[in-house]
C-alpha cells in the first residue's frame, strides 16, 4: 500500500508543475493588454502601471513565472485586485458553504443511489427497474440550472415551503441552515445519483452472472450475504470510479448552484472574479480548485487499494 | 475491383445505419436531431416572429394564439428566441467537439505512434488538462479570451481534447502492434504513410462513438456558460442565456424561463439516445 501511495505521489508532481503553468498562463492568454482588461480604460496611467508592477508584467515571463511559482511556494497566491485581499483568505472565508453544499449533495446522491441502484438491478426488467433507469437519464440530461429553476418554482414560488436564496451557517441555526441548503443540495446532489445509480446498476448485474455468485449460492449462502460479501463488494470499484470521475461534475454543478442559489461560497466567488475581471483572484482560486481535485483523486486512487487488494501489490 | 471495394464498404455504412436504428430509443433521438437541425437551418423561415422585436406593449404575454410560448420581459416572441437559440446550441455542440476530436486525435496519434518522452510530456499535459473541473476551466478561459462564442466553442474544444487525446492513443497503441503495420512496414511505407493509412483509419472507430456522445454534454455546457453570461451576448438568442434572463420572471412568467429549458432537455435526451445508438452499432462490446 506504502508503494502505491508514493507511486501515485509521484505521478502527481509533473501534472502539479503542468497544472501551475496553465493557471500561470491564463493571465497571458488575454487578447491585448491584461491591465487594460482589468481596469477601466479610463483609469490613468500611473495606476495601470503600478498594477503593471505589483503584478510582476513589466518583467520578462520566465522571471515572472520563477517569482510567481516563488511565492506559490510560500503559500502566497496573490492579492484581489478588487478587494485588495489575499486570495487565501477571500477562499477561507467562502469555503464553508461550499463545503457544507457538497457533503449534503454527495450524502443525498448516495442515500438515493444506493437503493435506486440495488433494488434496478436485482429486480431487472421490473417496473421499479424501469423507473431507476428513466430517473437516472432524467438527472443525466438536466441542467443543473434548470433543475434549480424548477424547484425553485415549485418549492419556492408555488409551495413556498423552503427558501429561493441566502444563506444560514447549518452549525449556527441548524434549521434554519439546512432548510437554506436543501434546494441546492438537491439539485447538486440528483444529477451526482443518477450516475451512480446507473453504474452501481450495471456492475450489480454483470457482478450477478460471475461465477462466484453462483458459487457462493451453491454453497448455500442466504442470498442478503451472496448481495453483500460478493456482489456488492465488487460492484463497488466502478462506483468509487465515477465518484472520482463526477468529483469535477460536482465542483463545476456547485459554481452553477452557488450563482443560481446565491450562495457565498468559492463556486460563486470565481464566477464573481471572472466578471470582475479580477485575474489575480481567478488564477488563485482556479489553482486552488484544481490542487483540491488533484487531491480528492488522488484520495480515490487509494481507495481502490482498500477495495481491491489485487491493485495494492 | 474498385467497385466492388465501394460496394463493401457501402454495405458495411448501411450495416451500421440498420444497427443504429435497431436500437430502442434511436427513432426518438433522430427525431429530434432532425427536428433541432431543421429549425437551425430554417430559422428565418420557421420562426413565426423577429427573435429581436421588442414589443413592450405586449411583455409577458401568457402562451396563446399569437405568441404559442408566450412573450419575455421585453415582449419577444419566447419561441422565435427558441427557435433561433437551436442555431447556437448546436454550433456550440458540434464545432467544439469537432475541435477537441481533431485536436485530441492528432496528439493521441502522435504521443502513439512517436512513444517515449514526446508521449510521456503529451500525456502529462492532457492529465493537467484533466486535472481542473471540467466548467471552471472553460470558465477560466471564457474570462480570458472575453464572452461570446468563439471563446466558448475553444474553451469547450479544450476542456474535452483530453478524453480523444487518450482514446486515440490508446487505439494507436493497440492498432500499432498488429501484423498488418509490420507488414506495411517491411513493404517500405514510411511512417507518415502508415499512419495515415494503416493506423488512423482503424483507430477512429472509437473516436466517432465518443464524439457522438460528447455533443449532447458539449451542448449543456454552451447552455451553462450562457446561463453564466459567458457565452453568446444579448440580445442575440441562446437557451442558457434565456434561461438566465427569465429567472428574475419565474413568479409572473414561467415560459420564459421552461420554453428553451425544455428545448434544451428534449436535445440533451435525443442527442444521448442518438450517440448510445451509434456506440451500439460501432462498439462491438457494448452490442453483447
Amino acid at each position: 500500500m506504502a508503494r502505491l501511495v508514493l507511486h501515485r505521489l509521484a505521478a502527481t508532481i509533473p501534472v502539479l508543475l503542468l497544472v501551475t503553468a496553465g493557471v500561470f498562463a491564463l493571465l497571458h492568454l488575454t487578447p491585448g493588454d491584461p491591465i487594460d482588461a482589468m481596469m477601466a480604460e479610463s483609469a490613468d496611467a500611473a495606476a495601470k502601471a503600478s498594477l503593471r508592477t505589483e503584478l510582476g508584467l513589466d518583467r520578462p515571463l520566465p522571471v515572472q513565472y520563477l517569482a510567481w511559482m516563488g511565492r506559490l511556494l510560500r503559500g502566497d497566491l496573490g492579492r484581489s485586485i478588487r478587494n485588495g485581499e489575499p486570495v487565501v483568505e477571500n477562499v477561507s472565508r467562502r469555503i464553508r458553504p461550499s463545503l457544507q453544499l457538497a457533503l449534503l449533495a454527495m450524502t443525498l446522491s448516495l442515500l438515493i443511489a444506493f437503493p435506486v441502484g440495488i433494488v434496478s438491478a436485482v429486480r431487472r426488467n421490473t417496473s421499479f427497474d424501469r423507473a431507476g433507469t428513466t430517473f437516472a437519464l432524467f438527472g443525466i440530461c438536466m441542467p443543473n440550472f434548470l433543475l434549480a429553476l424548477l424547484l425553485i418554482f415549485l418549492f419556492g414560488v408555488t409551495l413556498r415551503w423552503l427558501p429561493i436564496s441566502g444563506y444560514v451557517d447549518p452549525a449556527e441555526e441548524l434549521v434554519d441552515g439546512l432548510r437554506s441548503l436543501a434546494l441546492p443540495a438537491v439539485t447538486l446532489g440528483l444529477a451526482l445519483a443518477a450516475v451512480v445509480t446507473r453504474t452501481l446498476r450495471s456492475s450489480m448485474l454483470e457482478a450477478l452472472t460471475e461465477d462466484y455468485v453462483r458459487t457462493a449460492r451453491a454453497k448455500g449462502l442466504s442470498e442478503w450475504r451472496v448481495m453483500r460479501g460478493h456482489v456488492l463488494r465488487n460492484a463497488l470499484i466502478p462506483v468509487v470510479t465515477v465518484l472520482g470521475l463526477q468529483l469535477g461534475t460536482l465542483i463545476g454543478g456547485a459554481v452553477i448552484t452557488e450563482y443560481v442559489f446565491a450562495l457565498p461560497g468559492v463556486g460563486r466567488l470565481v464566477v464573481d472574479a471572472v466578471f470582475a475581471r479580477d485575474y489575480p483572484l481567478v488564477q488563485g482560486v482556479v489553482l486552488l480548485i484544481a490542487v483540491g481535485f488533484i487531491a480528492s483523486n488522488l484520495v480515490v486512487d487509494l481507495l481502490y487499494g482498500l477495495i481491491d487488494p489485487r491493485l495494492r501489490r | 475491383m474498385a467497385s466492388s471495394t465501394r460496394a463493401s464498404v457501402a454495405d458495411r455504412r448501411w450495416t451500421v445505419l440498420r444497427r443504429a436504428a435497431r436500437t430502442r430509443l434511436a427513432p426518438f433521438g433522430a427525431a429530434v436531431l432532425l427536428v433541432a437541425v431543421v429549425a437551425a437551418l430554417a430559422a428565418p423561415l420557421v420562426a413565426p416572429h423577429d427573435p429581436l422585436r421588442q414589443n413592450l406593449g405586449d411583455a409577458l404575454a401568457r402562451p396563446g394564439r399569437a405568441h404559442w410560448l408566450g412573450t419575455d420581459n421585453v415582449g419577444r416572441d419566447v419561441l422565435s428566441r427558441v427557435i433561433w437559440g437551436t442555431r447556437v446550441s448546436l454550433v456550440a455542440g458540434f464545432i467544439s467537439v469537432a475541435i477537441a476530436a481533431l485536436a485530441g486525435g492528432l496528439l493521441g496519434v502522435v504521443a502513439g505512434y512517436v512513444g517515449g518522452r514526446v508521449d510521456g510530456l503529451v500525456m502529462r499535459l492532457m492529465d493537467a488538462v484533466l486535472s481542473f473541473p471540467p466548467l471552471v476551466l472553460a470558465l477560466a478561459l471564457g474570462a480570458v479570451l472575453g464572452a461570446g462564442l468563439t471563446g466558448v466553442l475553444i474553451a469547450l474544444g479544450v476542456v474535452y481534447t483530453p478524453t480523444f487525446a487518450r482514446l486515440m492513443r490508446g487505439q494507436v497503441l493497440a492498432v500499432k502492434a498488429r501484423d498488418y503495420v509490420d507488414a506495411a512496414r517491411a513493404l517500405g511505407a514510411s511512417g507518415w504513410r502508415i499512419a495515415c493509412r494503416h493506423v488512423l483509419p482503424n483507430a477512429a472507430t472509437p473516436i466517432v462513438v465518443q464524439a457522438s456522445l460528447s455533443v449532447a454534454f458539449a451542448i449543456l455546457a454552451e447552455a451553462s456558460l450562457s446561463f453564466l453570461g459567458l457565452g453568446i451576448q444579448p440580445p442575440a438568442a441562446s437557451w442558457g442565456s434565456m434561461i438566465n434572463a427569465g429567472r428574475g420572471y419565474l413568479q409572473q412568467a414561467p415560459w420564459i424561463v421552461f420554453g428553451p429549458g425544455a428545448a434544451l432537455f428534449v436535445t440533451v435526451v435525443g442527442l444521448n439516445f442518438v450517440g448510445d445508438a451509434v456506440r451500439d452499432a460501432l462498439d462491438p462490446r457494448a452490442r453483447s
